[in-house]
């Protein structure tokens, strides 16, 4: 069999499936919703992230000034604090009545007065704790030197106890930032499906239906307008994850790294997954209905079937390979969000994550088929929305 | 190849069709034949069935029983492809251009981008629509919309045409356009098959007419066939008959009284002499003559005998 010629304008015709995509993405790129959408998105997920990088960036280093004789604590202070994860600046204190002064002001978080081997700290609420643990530990090596110790003594005595941990660390960061994309991929999905029901209630109410009916097979049709609202959606959405990445990298506000090649792909391999198979029904249920004031009402048992999807997130999420997680992560409604989770959280066996995706993309074959026919089934039939059972025998 | 070869090849056939909703008979084992570049005219009232009768023929619908077939072979998905359809309720993409969406129409069809292009483009030129190629349907005045779904029908050169009434407000100047281009279509060897309630536009443009009632064909043929099938009718003009005037011939009905001229109707296979006779028996007779129904009246014996 010769390869078939893809090429746009070319000298064959397209297969019908890859029109009606086609027409959908030049259709939707060209729409001022589309454009207007997508722009408005992308600013509104820049001016979040410089916002927070603006809000981040008043976490000022903790300003400790020390006076008299605890001013000898300033350096292993310092680096106490260095190992605790406090971010810390030291200045010195000429006048102990002055500091307290510009704490109760809020020019200086903390003041150290007193020797170095009984030092006090006055701050003016809170005083946080790593940092209330550096000056401890600081004092602490002050007392032991001034007991006798040599320097070296004091800094195997303060030594750190070594931790071996026997499960490699989990990186919870990347766990969350996972989590966070796919509920974000979640909420989106919903949002294309709508689009798709809505496109399908279009072509009935303007009526273009009837002819297209005498053209294409239903269900070509459909999964044709999937296919096409699926890759604009993946546009949109790259659109606004690179400028999001872009705006993360300039203002420095959050480690990228966090989130690992890996798992963005997978995040993107079960939206992709889980569009098809929900986006799918979306049409089938679009297809019951012929008025655009309908729609809204025919999906939301698809909406309450996602939001439970995501719900069980959180059920499944404290035991990610218990038998709740590992039975829903095999459902096709729930696999898409539920096994990129528990892949997330845990190592799944291969054959759970090969067994729900072909569950899903079965389930989702045999919906296409369902939506063509209910299709086929009701659009002759303007006015009163279907029942369901009367669509499926016809 | 010769004239004969091409008109049995391209021959539409609807052979015993029957469709019900639920208890409702919308047609019932109606069969019609429309040979290569024959001009069908459909007439019936509203909910006869014409709608649903075209509907199968394009596989929007399924029929309960019977077949329709194209050039000898049942009608299969790909060969339905072929038909150019403008259906009852016209619908096109408001928000599309219009070049594009002729051209996309064309290559859902199976023609190529670069053919259906040129077709679409040829198409608007023919109606007269070339400056607004590129403009959004629905920015197009009634009129010329429905133009735009006449090209829609006719851009990918299709086998045979089936037009669910076309001539519904169009503009005058857009009934000449559109009786030209399928009066063309159908000298290419088209069959065009298309439900009016214009009568007489009807008539002056098809070949053959069928006329349908509650779902069933009561009547097809040729006009002037119709005609004859029909009942004919004799004006007379008898001066002195008295106003209760009746002629006593069994099978002869007067229609109407226009001073002492009246128009009667003879069952088939009345002899008109019998009633020259009768009037004559009255005093002189004036005018005798033969009257042809117009296919408005036709439609109404017709429809009105199978309503009795």
């Amino acid at each position: 069999m010769k390869a078939r010629s893809w090429s746009l304008g070319g000298t064959r015709s397209l297969p019908t499936t890859v029109l009606v995509a086609r027409r959908e993405i030049r259709m939707r790129l060209r729409s001022r919703v589309f454009v207007g959408g997508t722009i408005v998105m992308t600013v509104l997920v820049v001016v979040g992230i410089v916002a927070a990088s603006l809000l981040a960036g008043k976490t000022n280093p903790v300003q400790v000034g020390f006076s008299g004789g605890s001013q000898a604590l300033e350096r292993t202070f310092t680096a106490s604090a260095a190992g605790l994860g406090a971010k810390v600046t030291v200045t010195d204190i000429a006048d102990a009545t002055a500091g307290e002064a510009q704490v109760a002001a809020g020019t200086l978080d903390v003041l150290v007065t007193g020797s170095a081997t009984a030092p006090t700290a006055v701050a003016k609420a809170a005083i946080a704790s790593n940092v209330e643990s550096a000056l401890s530990l600081a004092a602490e090596a002050a007392r032991l030197s001034d007991a006798g110790l040599s320097p070296a003594a004091v800094t195997s005595a303060m030594a750190l106890v070594p931790v071996r941990l026997l499960q490699p660390p989990k990186d919870n960061e990347n766990l969350f930032a996972s989590l966070a994309l796919g509920i974000v991929l979640w909420i989106a999905l919903g949002q294309y499906g709508n689009m798709v029901a809505q496109g399908v209630v279009e072509e009935k109410a303007t009526r273009i239906m009837e002819i297209l009916l005498a053209t294409i097979q239903p269900s070509r049709l459909l999964a044709g307008k999937v296919i096409g609202i699926g890759l604009v959606g993946l546009l949109q959405l790259t659109i606004v994850g690179a400028a999001a990445l872009l705006a993360v990298r300039v203002t420095n506000v959050a480690a990228i790294p966090a989130l690992g090649v890996a798992s963005i792909l997978g995040d993107i391999f079960w939206f992709l997954i889980g569009f098809l198979f929900y986006a799918t029904a979306y049409s089938a249920v679009g297809s019951l209905v012929s008025r655009q004031e309908e729609v809204q009402s025919a999906v939301a048992p698809i909406g309450i079937l996602q939001i439970a999807a995501y719900l069980l997130v959180y059920a499944a999420l404290p035991n990610p390979s218990g038998p709740l997680a590992t039975v829903c992560s095999l459902l096709p409604p729930f696999a898409p969000i539920l096994m990129a989770v528990r892949m997330a959280a845990s190592p799944v066996p291969f054959w759970q994550v090969g067994l729900a995706v072909a569950l899903v993309v079965a389930s989702t074959i045999g919906l296409t088929w369902l939506a063509g026919r209910i299709y086929a089934n009701t659009a002759m039939r303007l006015g009163a929305r279907v029942r369901f059972m009367e669509a499926f025998r016809g | 190849m010769t004239g004969e070869v091409v008109s049995r090849d391209r021959t539409l056939e609807i052979d015993g069709i029957s469709k019900h909703y639920g208890d409702v008979v919308a047609v019932r084992d109606l069969s019609l034949r429309v040979s290569a570049g024959e001009f069908f005219g459909f007439v019936g009232r509203n909910g006869a069935g014409k709608t649903t009768t075209m509907r199968i023929v394009l596989g929007v619908l399924a029929a309960d029983a019977g077949e329709v077939r194209f050039a000898g072979a049942p009608l299969t998905f790909a060969s339905r492809r072929q038909i150019g359809y403008m259906p009852e309720e016209r619908g096109l993409y408001p928000k599309m251009r219009v070049a594009e969406q002729l051209s996309y129409l064309g290559a859902l069809h199976g023609m190529t981008d670069a053919d259906a292009r040129a077709s679409a483009l040829g198409w608007l030129e023919r109606f007269g629509l070339q400056d607004r190629s590129d403009a959004e349907l629905q920015s197009l005045s009634h009129g010329n919309q429905q133009r735009v779904q006449l090209a829609a029908a006719l851009v990918f050169s299709p086998t045979i045409l089936v037009l669910d009434e076309p001539f519904a407000s169009l503009d005058p100047l857009a009934v000449d356009v559109m009786t030209a281009v399928l009066r063309e279509q159908a000298d290419a060897g088209v069959p065009v098959i298309f439900s009016s309630h214009e009568l007489e536009l009807v008539e002056q443009l098809c070949d053959r007419v069928g006329i349908i009632d509650k779902g069933s064909m009561i009547a097809s043929g040729t006009v002037d066939e119709l005609r004859k099938g029909g009942r004919e009718r004799r004006w007379i003009d008898v001066p002195l008959a008295p106003d209760a005037w009746t002629p006593g011939v069994p099978g002869v009905r007067l229609l109407r009284t226009d001073g002492s001229r009246r128009l009667f109707e003879l069952d088939r296979g009345i002899d008109d002499q019998a009633l020259l006779q009768a009037a004559l028996a009255t005093g002189p007779v004036r005018e005798f003559e033969r009257v042809d129904p117009s296919l408005g009246e036709l439609f109404r014996t017709v429809i009105g005998g199978a309503a009795a």
